[in-house]
């Protein structure tokens, strides 16, 4: 279609071929076929994440611009089985391919993603998506892997099974890509796919009065069959509803009528799907005769046995939290390092007075004490990423249902929890998985307790000080043991308190554990430094907004108003009168009758106040507070030494024993103290005044569980006669 | 608590030395009675409509043809070359005619 636009160019005048329209993707596919790696092999790094109006799953998006120098916008929607919603993600998925979904553009394009490994069961979601009527791509993923296991697929043959592009891909090498676009750009063009099945004359009789009651609402054709079938299979309230009374009285009258033929109408979908797959498989692909049992099912032998299966579970975690605190070392000293380089070299540059303690102390101490800690978070997240990738996550799900549902909690939750060690944010939004929407909150409720990376920073700082460096057994170094404890002491509370939700606020069932295992991959590098990268690319956007800003606040109080010593007074001395005196010294000595029963003096008072907001900046206070008026140490080194030497001035005896920095850990294991994390859980829980109320809940129970746990550490241990 | 469970462990053995008959057996059970590498067919899913909705969608339908591959901490079965791990309560509730091996 042509038309002439005004003010278009007088004929005769030199024309620049007007770029074509924009189009709009949808990438969609089962979990676990490599829609993520395809994703970032089509979009490269130009990728925006966000959140779906209204809800807070993830709202993933690239561009590209193809050969005809179109932009094109892919939409990467939650993994899903089916076009019948379990779960909320699974609902914007299918309100998105629908076209309804609140602020997002109807889709021109879908791709599909199958695993060609698995390909049987990844084509029902393909059946679903054929009858949208949309032009479809399938991208025929893992064609190695499924080289590898000898499955060999008859690709034009597929073709003609499935009316649509099908493109074999290898994502993770970036094969198939440039053919993956080029069918992206030639798929508005192609014939609209259809149902490639039919149903039996009998049931397809019966429910024609459905289809045409959904027509009715504005439906195409293919897609109110589709939902006709859908909605036969999926029980959901909310759904008919969409349609009105007319479709849910149709609905009714459809399932009495396949009853009285002997039909079951929730079975009716996926046994005609699977019949129709059924006949696909055995025309397209060949597999190699069942000999014994896969390289997978072998592995499993051993990761899933009945006792040492938990055991290397819990090896592996503790291999995990050893290496977060041994491997990260070198590295963090090198920044640590750098910081206290580049203060220094810019302290030359500045005179003396407010500005140069202000970029020193303020801004390159108060951010470089806690981006200090970004080797440890780019580990962690490793770990993490590839315990994803290699199929472990899933078998660990598999192994905790068991003593998860113990607590109440649901084998999916386990995912969340491991993901809280990271960071709680994301492991919230996470939760979205469950579909039970108590067993949700439940998890929400105890994800926070999971010592996140933001925890880290302090956990390290204090081992360091106050953790004397032996070694266990030859083996362990009794730092890493005592993080390992403080990672387990919030994770075992995690469980206590979910069995305490789950028989009190939110008692109820829990949903049985249905969970997919991935066959057993090794992690690729390229996806997985991807994945780091971003994640700890979050954490200096974090540290370079929230935690700059905190810092810079932070330094102000602590530096005015000035106190002037008399001459010849002592350094340390004039430095504490100077933060005693300021407005963060006025702040501490106020909170400080409230610290004071778990042996904290107004200095650490202060920074737990200030990091109320963020964690993390507990390092950046102290950093900053022990910076102010000692341009000469920068940095968590400097840090760690000047907590170990810090004395009461009253009494000469050391400020900070062992037992007050260990009563400080427990404290911060246990206390909420994220922005973020409160508003995720807001939303998470809700939204409104539910949403709030649950993000009170939480905000309470943990302050008083923190509360309480450093009070009888503190006293506890005193009693014992640890005073020192 | 140790007597209820001596009572779920012999149901379970009471079950298992019922229906999972190495030469396989004419009459339906439930899933969670099947042997390691039984075939069965599915004869119901009795779960709630929800549950049921995803077996079915993953493969799990009534007709359809499965295989335990392991029963050590829950189930995981063989559905259409893929693995699906279920919860053993889950299992339960899902009637099966075994196969012959």
């Amino acid at each position: 279609m042509t038309s002439i636009a005004p003010g278009a160019p007088p004929a005769g005048a030199p024309r620049t071929p007007a770029p074509p329209a924009p189009l709009r993707v949808a990438l969609v596919g089962n979990p676990n076929t490599g829609k993520s790696t395809v994703f970032n092999a089509l979009t490269g790094m130009r990728q925006k994440v966000g959140n779906f109006p209204g809800v807070t799953v993830e709202r993933l998006e690239g561009n590209y611009r193809d050969e005809d120098g179109r932009l094109v916008t892919v939409l990467d929607l939650p993994g899903s089985y089916s076009l019948s919603p379990h779960a909320p993600d699974e609902a914007i998925a299918l309100d998105v391919l629908l076209g309804r979904a609140e602020g997002v553009p109807p889709s021109d394009v879908i791709v599909v993603v199958v695993d060609a490994h698995n390909l049987d069961r990844n084509l029902f979601l393909t059946s679903q998506l054929l009858e949208l009527g949309l032009p479809l791509v399938v991208a025929l993923n893992q064609m190695d892997a499924a080289a590898g296991a000898g499955i060999r697929i008859d690709v034009p043959e597929l073709i003609h099974e499935l009316g649509v592009a099908v493109i074999p891909t290898v994502a993770t090498r970036g094969e198939g890509i440039d053919a993956l676009r080029r069918a992206i750009a030639r798929a508005p063009g192609f014939p609209r796919p259809a149902r490639q099945f039919a149903l039996d004359a009998a049931a397809a009789a019966n429910i024609a009065p459905l289809e045409s009651a959904l027509r009715d609402t504005g439906l195409a054709p293919a897609v109110a069959s589709l939902e006709a079938l859908r909605l036969l299979a999926h029980v959901n309230p909310e759904d008919p509803h969409r349609y009105g009374a007319a479709v849910e009285h149709a609905l009714q009258r459809a399932r009495a009528e396949l009853a009285a033929h002997g039909v079951n109408a929730h079975a009716l979908e996926a046994e005609r799907r699977y019949h129709w797959i059924t006949g696909v498989m055995q025309r397209t692909v060949q597999r190699p005769p069942p000999g014994g049992r896969s390289m997978s099912d072998r592995v499993d032998r051993v990761l899933l046995h009945r006792v040492g299966g938990p055991l290397i579970f819990l090896a592996l975690m503790a291999v995990v939290f050893q290496s977060i605190f041994t491997w990260a070392q070198p590295l963090m000293t090198r920044v640590g390092a750098f910081f206290d380089w580049l203060g220094v070299t810019v302290g030359a540059y500045l005179p003396a007075g407010d500005l140069r303690s202000l970029v020193q102390d303020g801004i390159i101490g108060g951010v470089g004490s806690v981006l200090t800690f970004l080797p440890q978070i780019a580990i962690l997240f490793l770990c993490i990423g590839i315990l994803e990738d290699s199929g472990y996550m899933a078998r660990a799900a598999y192994l905790m249902d068991r003593y998860m549902r113990r607590v109440g909690l649901h084998g999916r939750s386990f995912i969340p929890l491991l993901s809280g060690y990271a960071c709680a944010v994301p492991a919230i939004m996470s939760t979205r998985s469950i579909e039970e929407p108590k067993d949700r909150i439940a998890t929400i409720m105890v994800v926070p307790l999971m010592s996140c990376s933001a925890r880290l920073p302090v956990y390290t700082l204090l081992i360091a000080a106050f953790v004397p460096g032996l070694t266990l057994y030859g083996l362990f170094d009794l730092r890493g043991v005592t993080l390992l404890v403080m990672y387990l002491l919030g994770t075992v509370t995690a469980f206590l308190v979910a069995w305490v939700f789950r028989r009190t606020l939110l008692r109820g069932p829990t949903r049985p554990l249905i969970i997919e295992m991935p066959p057993y991959r090794l992690p690729r590098i390229r996806p997985l430094a991807m994945s780091v990268w971003q994640r700890a690319m979050l954490f200096v956007r974090r540290a370079g907004t929230i935690i700059l800003s905190l810092s810079v606040v932070l330094w102000a109080l602590a530096t005015y108003p000035h106190t002037h010593s008399a001459p010849g007074t002592p350094a340390a001395a004039a430095q504490e009168a100077q933060l005693s005196n300021s407005a963060l010294g006025h702040v501490g000595h106020a909170i400080e009758p409230a610290v004071r029963p778990l042996g904290y003096d107004w200095k650490i008072g202060v920074s737990i106040a200030a990091s109320f907001a963020a964690r993390e900046v507990f390092v950046s206070t102290m950093s900053t507070i022990y910076g102010v008026g000692d341009a000469d140490t920068a940095g968590t080194r400097a840090l760690r030494d000047r907590l170990r030497d810090e004395r009461n001035p009253a009494t000469g005896a050391r400020a900070y024993t062992p037992l007050v920095a260990v009563g400080l850990m427990v404290f911060y294991v246990f206390a909420m103290m994220c922005m973020s994390t409160m508003a995720v859980t807001v939303r998470e829980s809700g939204g409104g005044r539910t949403g709030w109320k649950w993000a009170a809940v939480q905000f309470g129970y943990m302050l008083v569980i923190a509360y309480g746990a450093a009070w009888l550490v503190y006293h506890g241990g005193r009693a014992l006669g640890y005073a020192g | 608590m140790i007597r209820r469970w001596l009572q779920t462990k012999r149901e379970a053995a009471a079950a298992k030395a019922d229906c999972a008959l190495p030469q396989g057996c004419q009459h339906e059970c439930a899933l969670s009675a099947c042997a390691v590498g039984g075939q069965a067919i599915v004869v119901r899913v009795s779960c709630s409509h929800h549950d049921a909705c995803r077996l079915r969608a993953l493969g799990v339908y009534e007709g359809a043809r499965v295989r335990v591959v392991d029963t050590r901490h829950g189930l995981i079965l063989d559905v259409r070359g893929s693995r699906l791990a279920l919860g053993t309560a889950l299992a339960r509730l899902i009637s099966v005619l075994p196969l012959a091996a």
